[in-house]
């Protein structure tokens, strides 16, 4: 083997170990970008899952050790019966103004009409406007 | 409205993360088992990737064990379950399905151990190091059980295929491999796998030899 042969065996060895390292390469960058895309994907489907109130973490416990709600469509509030909205209207009148509750959100529970009534307070005369004061030439 | 969703799973955000580390890690390492059980059955069968399993291998355990990491660590931003550091890294502690999490502490450690040990096989030395890295297999099973016993999303149809796609062609092989082994004589201890060529070739020699001296024997007799 002479000297030509020889550097020619050396190159073609390099070359092979230069496309080896490439392909090393390669392979690494793409199992980094699969896993990166693999695991965008799933984060974004149990995302998505939790949004949508499909999470299995919030259905296949018990209401009392269940994870805390994200996005769960609360369940509409039960409005106030007919009767009762009326009793409370009646009692509203009844009452003076400054004891009359300002209604609650519509979740609460409707609270029951208390059946003794107090009796009715007179309306408090409106103070009446001071006099301007009189201007003279003097003052 | 995205921006409102996601400041509603805001406080969710470690949960899913971890959720979302752990079927990575689980399809990563059943990718990861097959790619090896490849190497060792010397198929070759990847070639469409480039040719090079064992980068490939190489490279997918690493995915495993850095989603596994994530797996780990984003628990403990869990405000629901807030688990400690030792609830995490020590089997059978935690309060949340010990089991269960408890196999998969054992699976992550093992897979980490054993995943590892390939930078310092040299010192281990190869053959000890080829047969501790066999039970990497058994880990990747523990993982599968951790994640049907104690993973949230194991009742979902999505995360049972994304689970059983890569697993299964990698327990066909696995046990394909461990047939092969049963079925094969033990390899002497140390010895490279190209040598059971050599010794077919040096026994045939042998029964060559044999046969001709008995043909010459049987002339000589007769």
């Amino acid at each position: 083997m002479d000297q030509a042969d020889r550097l020619e065996a050396k190159g073609l060895a390099r070359a092979k170990i230069r496309a080896k390292r490439r392909r090393t390469h390669s392979i690494r960058r793409r199992t980094i970008r699969g896993s990166l895309a693999l695991f965008a994907i799933v984060w974004a489907v149990i995302f998505l899952q939790l949004v949508s109130g499909n999470d299995p973490a919030l259905s296949s416990i018990p209401q009392a050790h269940r994870r805390p709600a994200a996005a769960v469509k609360p369940e509409p509030a039960r409005e106030p019966e007919p009767e009762a909205e009326a009793e409370a209207a009646l009692e509203a009148e009844r009452m003076p103004e400054e004891f009359v509750e300002e209604p609650e959100a519509e979740s609460a529970p409707v609270e029951e009409v208390p059946t003794e009534i107090e009796p009715e307070a007179e309306p408090e005369p409106e103070p009446e406007p001071e006099p301007e004061p009189i201007v003279t030439s003097a003052s | 409205m995205i921006a409102s969703a996601a400041v509603s799973a805001g406080p969710h955000i470690f949960w899913i993360t971890s959720r979302a580390a752990g079927t990575a890690a689980l399809v990563l390492s059943s990718l990861a088992v097959g790619a090896g059980i490849l190497i060792g059955a010397r198929g070759g069968a990847l070639k469409g990737f480039g040719g090079d399993t064992k980068a490939l291998h190489e490279a997918l355990s690493l995915a495993t064990l850095a989603a596994l990491a994530v797996h780990g660590v984003a628990l403990l931003g869990d405000h629901y379950l807030h688990p400690s550091i030792f609830d995490i890294s020590i089997p059978f502690t935690g309060a949340h399905r010990p089991f269960w999490t408890g196999i998969g502490i054992v699976a992550g450690w093992g897979f980490a151990a054993l995943g590892l040990s390939y930078y310092s096989r040299g010192s281990i030395g190869q053959s000890r190091w080829r047969s501790l890295h066999r039970f990497t297999a058994l880990f990747w099973i523990l993982g599968i059980a951790h994640s049907l016993g104690a993973g949230t999303d194991a009742g979902q149809l999505w995360f049972l295929l994304l689970l059983a796609v890569p697993a299964a062609p990698a327990l066909v092989l696995l046990i394909g491999r461990l047939r092969r082994g049963r079925s094969q004589p033990a390899r002497p201890p140390g010895r490279p796998a190209y040598g059971k060529t050599a010794s077919l070739v040096s026994s045939s020699r042998i029964e060559i030899a044999t046969a001709g001296q008995a043909s010459a024997a049987s002339r000589i007799s007769s």
